[in-house]
């Protein structure tokens, strides 16, 4: 039987090259293929063409992909703070700092060191800040402070009392009047005193300074001391470290010897 | 929801001795839908070797295949609550698996990549199952056949070598690969018989041809 139907159709040929399809079509062509050589020896050559494919075969590789259980997360005694709108929060945050900052008498200060944070507890009580940092063992700082104590109490004495010049002068106001060369001399003397105290108040305005810049000056070399102390301890860590490794070098040449 | 299948056909590559394959395809995914994570491991474990081959067969790549692999499996699980059950579980891995392959493809805009080393490695022949039952030289000619073979298959238009890969080396019925390709089943019959006609073509241009048939046949 060799039905025209089959020739050249692929439907029925797929069908039969890879039995899938009815059986009764399958059954019929077979029964054209034993009559059509063309359609047999197509059949044959594709047949050839699939065994040629069992060759292709992919590269062996690892598939190690799986999937893994997340850890349950932990339960979070705060989490009932998310739920919270955002002002909420803040405001009690700035509450529970300033009840803090209030209880432990909190001081802030920025200054020429920087800034400095400290608490009641931490600060000794009356001590200035500048009196940390400023030692008294100097012998010349007994004098300075000495001079500064006695230029301020000259200051204030020369405050205190009113001028000669003033009391002779409303004195002189009843009495006879002053030549000329008395005035001068009396303008003079003021004029000196007023130098005078002009000075004493410069010397007192230096001898501040010089204490600051003392104070200054020891703060920072503490501070450089201090960085020297770090980097000797580092670069000591970095020597122990060579030496290590220099005397395992050591070894393992000696052993290969 | 079809007859449950117990993993992938015989005659394709699976972790054969760490797979149970008295459960079917669909207990597992029920019980995966239920949070067993396991019991999709389990599916991974039956299904990775067909959807690597599947993978490597489309894109020609290790590399490549590895990582659509990955993601086909990722996608899955994430998409599991979804799955209804009205496809088989591997059809549906493997529109998965082709649809990351045709995006692999189109990033790349490159036909399938086929590596053609200059020698053959020894110690991968060596390694291979089948050296244990083949001589060497089976082994050189049959990966040498291969590679031909991959070199015609890389000519042919994604659908018709889909259709041959899927039909090939995956056992699917035509009814299967039209609802994968979403065509008639007459066009699949179609692109298969185009395909082969194409690689018969390119093999015997090869000099793999009339002779090596009529050898066989005689």
């Amino acid at each position: 039987m060799s039905d025209s139907r089959y020739c050249g159709n692929p439907d029925v040929l797929m069908s039969y090259l890879y039995e899938d399809g009815p059986g009764e079509e399958r059954s019929a062509f077979e029964a054209h293929l034993r009559q059509c050589g063309r359609c047999a020896a197509e059949v044959a050559s594709l047949r050839a063409v699939r065994e040629d494919m069992a060759a292709w075969t992919p590269p062996e590789t690892v598939l190690d992909f799986r999937i893994v259980r997340d850890p349950a997360p932990a339960r979070n005694r705060w989490g009932w703070m998310s739920t919270m709108p955002a002002w909420a929060q803040l405001a009690a945050a700035s509450l529970v700092i300033g009840v803090a900052a209030g209880l432990s008498g909190l001081d802030v200060q920025y200054g020429k060191d920087g800034l400095a944070v400290r608490t009641g507890w931490s600060r000794p009580a009356g001590a200035a800040p500048a009196a940390v940092a400023a030692g008294a063992d100097a012998p010349w700082r007994a004098d300075l402070v000495a001079l500064q104590e006695q230029m301020r109490s000259e200051l204030s004495r020369a405050a205190s009392v009113p001028p000669a010049v003033t009391v002779s002068t409303a004195a002189a106001g009843g009495g006879k009047a002053m030549s000329d060369d008395e005035f001068m001399a009396r303008v003079k003397q003021l004029i000196e005193a007023s130098e005078t105290r002009t000075q004493r108040e410069m010397a007192l305005r230096m001898t501040e300074m010089v204490r600051d810049m003392d104070t200054q000056r020891r703060a920072d070399m503490r501070r450089v001391a201090d960085g020297l102390g770090v980097l000797e301890g580092r670069t000591g860590a970095v020597t122990a470290q060579q030496r290590e490794v220099m005397n395992y070098l050591m070894r393992v040449s000696q052993r290969q010897q | 929801m079809r007859g449950g299948q117990a993993g992938p056909p015989a005659g394709q590559e699976t972790h054969g001795d760490r797979v149970d394959m008295t459960v079917t395809d669909e207990e597992l995914v029920a019980r995966s839908i239920a949070g067993d994570n396991d019991s999709f491991n389990q599916l991974i474990l039956r299904w990775e070797r067909p959807i690597y081959a599947l993978a490597y067969r489309q894109l020609g790549r290790e590399e490549d295949a590895r990582d659509v692999v990955q993601d086909a499996f990722l996608r899955a699980f994430r998409a599991l609550p979804g799955f209804k059950g009205e496809a088989k579980f591997s059809s549906w891995l493997y529109r998965i698996t082709l649809n990351l392959c045709r995006d692999v493809m189109r990033r790349a805009k490159r036909a399938p990549f086929v590596p053609t080393p200059e020698g053959m490695d020894i110690a991968d022949l060596v390694s291979s199952d089948a050296a244990v039952k083949e001589s060497i030289e089976d082994v050189v000619t049959r990966k040498d056949l291969g590679r031909h073979v991959a070199r015609a298959m890389s000519l042919l238009p994604e659908e018709q070598r889909s259709a041959i890969i899927l039909k090939e080396y995956h056992g699917l019925t035509f009814q299967e690969i039209a609802e994968l390709q979403g065509c008639p089943l007459s066009t699949v019959k179609t692109r298969l018989y185009q395909g082969l006609t194409v690689l018969r073509r390119e093999l015997d241009r090869q000099g793999r041809g009339p002779a090596r048939v009529e050898g066989r046949t005689s």
